[in-house]
């Protein structure tokens, strides 16, 4: 049952304006709305950078610790209350922050009904099966953009998303001849490695590259994979994404399989800074940059 | 070696089983032929020698480590279920290896083996010291092993969703992975394995006659106590050198030692050659299968999975034919300190104290600003998500301490406890199913698929049982075994590591979290069924303990009474554990509590554990909310850490 929070405390003051919102909006929830939200939370990290990258400050969101270690950019300013773990958000802390909009995706079905109780809920998906992810991600900057009152903000966000990868695939074109591993090392003995439905798998391709991967994947990525499996494309380079575990570089180091994959053999392995794996376009273009840098560190093009 | 084990008929079985192996083995081989591919990478050959040769060594190797652990565990333990991982072994040194990658990662790189070591024999002398005073009596030391598996396990899980790590590795370990990539495992496991067969050969005499009895032992001038934990740590070293290698490969100690005995193999000789080889054997032919089902190198089902998959219905085909000796310590409840001549008041201060409890975690929590209490129109916001967790918790640990008390009564053994029964862990397989199979499920159809694994899970139970109500401890181990298998099948479904499993590491953790008033009003509806329904058994559960004759004698018709109080307990423990997940030691630790503070008539009893039980579920969940706000901790750790000194007391004390 919705709560109508009405008469705000004095410690609450502040916040008057936007629990009348809530409760407004509540009861409108389901048309569109074309008015600008004032405080918007979001649980889902793809929403939550696209948000930034539209220079949407948001007042909560999910797991920013390790948001800001894994996904590192945009920048998360300092006020941006954490509401704990994506899998187990703190309801009563979303509900202090008092948002008038909740951003979702299709990953929080399960808790539709306890954030329906908050406030109006919006919920998109870029990720799906079998589906590359970047067309939708970008679809999704622009409904956002709209729904928020940044048109213009996101249709821009979007053409420099485009205009930075089609520049990134022309520097990497005389580079795209070998195949690419995308992998997540799980240990010295297992990787999770990121298919065509992945947003890294996708702006690989977008790059022109092909990916190494042959067999479909589920929700984006396949683990755990025995580390051999790398040497069934033995042309293959092989992309790690941090984070590495830290028993497992000094294992790869020392073992003999590893050390004798061609890819490791000529100098064909690039270690990434870490990505945020399932994000929208700002981990996009930060994985096409990082990418692209890694590949040129690795010295001449390999034709 | 061979003649050992050949003069059985069955061997024929075991040596069919390694040529099957040895086949599958070869498979894989000629898969990588030719060798060299032309282009001077020689790819294969590398392959060839550097993962498939030491991965079938490695299943060897572990597989005869891992079934000579169980040999001498079970030996020097007198105890026919004893292994790695009913004795928690493999999961202690987990534990102190997760521990170690979070906190101490240099220690991972340059001491695994040590750290699994420390972990694995930290649990073992646990073990022994609880239940030294109990002669360390087979059931007891199995259960507060399995007890400290739980904890251990809950307890890695928690350290890994705290630090919002990947699961990928907790996984990985946790389900024992045999994937090669060079010889250094094997050498390790190599080394551990003849060096500790040495040294099972030197102690096959005194250890002969160590299966006697202490006293027969000691007449014959045996050291019991230097010879039994040298004993120990040899089968601690082999088993946690194989955790710290490839993971945690569950129930090859447990079924090698007894397919061994039911080859034949009588003396302690034959155990100690026959139990090896019938684990490689095992393990070289499960992972064989495991190679094949991936088909090269598709998303794979870790070895570990495997294994514990056969282990839960190997248990269930062992059971009948187990000897167990009787003992009387195990079977004796412990009568209460003093009984209270009038329970009315104390009743009514435990209702009090309750409510306060429940009343504080309404009002005091955290928010951004640090502590509040919550009043007004601040309360008003909060009431909606802290409610309906609140009285889901409550009522929870109401049915469980409940079912509990039911089964203690019942069983006459006051370390039965509704996650014995392993009917929890069956809406494991239930959520896992639908999980799996509907793309977004809404809490409906979780509900359903829930109650529907529940119900297999409690078929399977009674099933098992119903042939030997004669012995009740039978149906604790029935119950081990068939929770066994779920959380076997649950770990395969969480291999996969997307967003699915990180839903079921949540549910198994036990979170309150995301409970809506839609839950919480069926779990009362629930409760208030099974629970309003108690009191017209109050005279079986008074009648129960005083055993078979006596409820015989005053006309109790005994199979139909067990089967409804089963089937009572059952639902109680289901309900109760969709809620808060599959581990909580309520239900053992409230009726105890009940018990000691003098409440000795059934009715009263039960009044007062499951008043006790909603109290102790209430402060889990409120601390599982508040210790580090906001990032909400698993009820299931608080539960767990309620429940786990309390066994140890209990299970010190209990003589």
């Amino acid at each position: 049952m919705p709560t109508q929070p009405y008469s705000a405390r004095n410690a609450f003051a502040l916040t008057r304006r936007s629990f009348l919102g809530a409760a407004i909006g509540s009861s409108i929830i389901g048309k569109v709305q074309a008015k600008p939200h004032r405080r918007i939370a979001v649980v889902d990290w793809a929403m939550f950078e696209t948000l930034l990258a539209l220079d949407v400050e948001p007042v909560a969101a999910t797991e920013l610790v390790q948001f800001r270690k894994i996904a590192v950019e945009p920048h998360v300013p300092a006020q941006v209350a954490d509401l704990g773990l994506r899998g187990s958000p703190n309801f009563e802390m979303l509900r202090l922050s008092n948002p008038d909009l909740i951003i979702s995706s299709r990953w929080f079905t399960w808790a539709q009904d306890n954030l329906e109780q908050i406030a109006p809920v919006v919920s998109y998906s870029v990720y799906e099966p079998g589906r590359p992810p970047y067309a939708s991600a970008a679809q999704i900057t622009l409904a956002l953009g709209e729904r928020l009152g940044r048109k213009q903000r996101a249709q821009a966000y979007v053409d420099i998303s485009f205009l930075e990868l089609a520049q990134a695939r022309l520097r990497v074109a005389d580079r795209t001849a070998r195949p690419v591993f995308l992998i997540n090392l799980g240990d010295a003995r297992h990787f999770r490695v990121f298919g065509t439905d992945s947003m890294f798998g996708d702006v690989l391709q977008r790059l022109g590259f092909t990916n190494a991967w042959p067999k479909a994947t589920s929700y984006a990525a396949a683990a755990p994979i025995p580390l051999e499996a790398l040497a069934e494309v033995p042309k293959a380079s092989i992309v790690i994404i941090s984070p590495v575990p830290p028993d497992a570089r000094s294992t790869l180091a020392n073992s003999p399989l590893w050390n004798a994959f061609p890819a490791v053999r000529e100098g064909r392995v690039a270690t990434l800074p870490p990505v945020n794996p399932f994000g929208a376009l700002p981990a996009a273009r930060r994985f096409a940059r990082v990418l692209t840098e890694a590949l040129f560190a690795l010295g001449e093009p390999n034709g | 070696m061979v003649r050992a084990i050949s003069q059985r008929p069955s061997a024929l079985a075991w040596l069919m089983a390694a040529a099957v192996a040895m086949g599958l083995c070869w498979y894989q081989v000629v898969n990588l032929l030719p060798l060299s591919d032309g282009r001077g990478f020689e790819l294969n050959r590398i392959l060839l020698f550097n993962s498939v040769l030491p991965r079938a060594a490695v299943a060897l190797l572990s597989g005869a480590a891992l079934g000579l652990s169980g040999a001498l565990l079970q030996q020097v333990l007198r105890n026919p279920i004893a292994d790695p991982s009913t004795l928690g072994i493999s999961a202690g040194a987990q534990f102190a290896m997760t521990t170690a990658t979070l906190f101490a990662p240099a220690l991972m790189d340059s001491a695994r083996e040590t750290v699994a070591l420390l972990g694995g024999l930290a649990v073992v002398a646990f073990l022994i010291t609880v239940t030294w005073k109990r002669g360390l009596e087979p059931i007891t030391v199995v259960l507060a092993g399995m007890v400290v598996s739980l904890i251990a396990m809950a307890l890695s899980a928690t350290l890994i969703l705290a630090n919002g790590e990947y699961m990928m590795s907790l996984l990985i370990w946790g389900s024992g992975s045999l994937t090669q990539q060079g010889w250094d495992h094997a050498q390790a496991i190599a080394l551990a394995l003849s060096v500790s067969l040495l040294a099972a050969f030197l102690l096959i005499r005194p250890l002969e006659i160590l299966g006697l009895d202490d006293a027969s032992a000691r007449s014959l001038g045996v050291n019991l106590l230097s010879l039994r934990l040298l004993a120990l740590a040899v089968a601690v070293w082999l088993a946690t050198t194989v955790t710290a290698e490839v993971g945690v490969i569950g129930f090859i100690g447990l079924a090698a030692p007894a397919f061994a005995r039911l080859c034949g193999a009588r003396s302690q000789k034959n155990v100690f050659v026959a139990a090896p080889l019938i684990g490689a054997a095992i393990l070289w032919l499960a992972d064989g299968l495991v190679q094949l089902a991936a088909a090269g190198s598709a998303e794979m089902v870790p070895t570990g999975a495997a294994t514990a998959l056969l282990g839960g219905p190997l248990l269930l085909y062992l059971l009948p034919r187990l000897r167990l000796a009787r003992h009387a310590s195990v079977s004796m409840s412990p009568s209460p300190v003093r009984r209270l001549a009038r329970p009315l008041l104390p009743l009514l201060v435990i209702l009090f104290l309750v409510l306060g409890m429940i009343v504080s975690a309404l009002l005091v929590g955290r928010g951004p600003d640090g502590w509040s209490v919550a009043t007004g129109q601040l309360l008003d916001d909060l009431l909606p998500f802290r409610a309906p967790r609140i009285a889901a918790a409550a009522v929870a640990g109401a049915m469980l301490a409940a079912a509990g008390m039911i089964l203690q009564r019942m069983t006459d053994n006051p370390l039965a406890s509704p996650e014995v029964l392993g009917v929890s862990a069956g809406a494991g397989v239930g959520l896992a199913a639908v999980l799996f199979t509907f793309p977004a499920p809404t809490m409906g159809t979780r509900l359903t698929g829930a109650v529907i694994g529940v119900l297999v899970a409690l078929i399977a139970l009674l099933s098992v049982a119903g042939q030997q109500e004669k012995n009740s401890e039978r149906l604790l181990l029935g119950g081990l075994a068939v929770g066994a298998l779920c959380n076997a099948l649950v770990n395969a479904a969480m291999i996969t590591g997307d967003a699915r499993a990180f839903q079921l590491l949540a549910w198994i953790s036990g979170s309150t979290n995301q409970t809506t008033w839609t839950e919480a009003s069926a779990a009362l509806a629930v409760a208030l069924a099974l629970l309003g329904l108690l009191p017209l058994m109050t005279r079986w559960l008074e009648i129960l303990p005083l055993g078979a004759d006596h409820a015989r004698a005053v006309g109790l018709p005994l199979q139909m009474t067990r089967m409804t109080l089963t089937l009572f307990a059952a639902g109680l423990t289901a309900a109760a554990s969709l809620i808060v997940g599959p581990l909580s030691f309520v239900g053992l630790v409230a009726p105890h509590m009940a018990r000691l503070l003098g409440f000795g008539r059934a009715h009263h009893q039960l009044l007062a554990a499951i008043l006790i039980g909603a109290g102790l579920m209430t402060g889990a969940d409120w601390l599982s909310r508040i210790v580090s706000f906001p990032y909400q901790l698993p009820l299931g750790l608080f539960a767990s850490l309620i429940g786990g000194p309390y066994l140890i007391w209990l299970l010190r004390r209990n003589r």
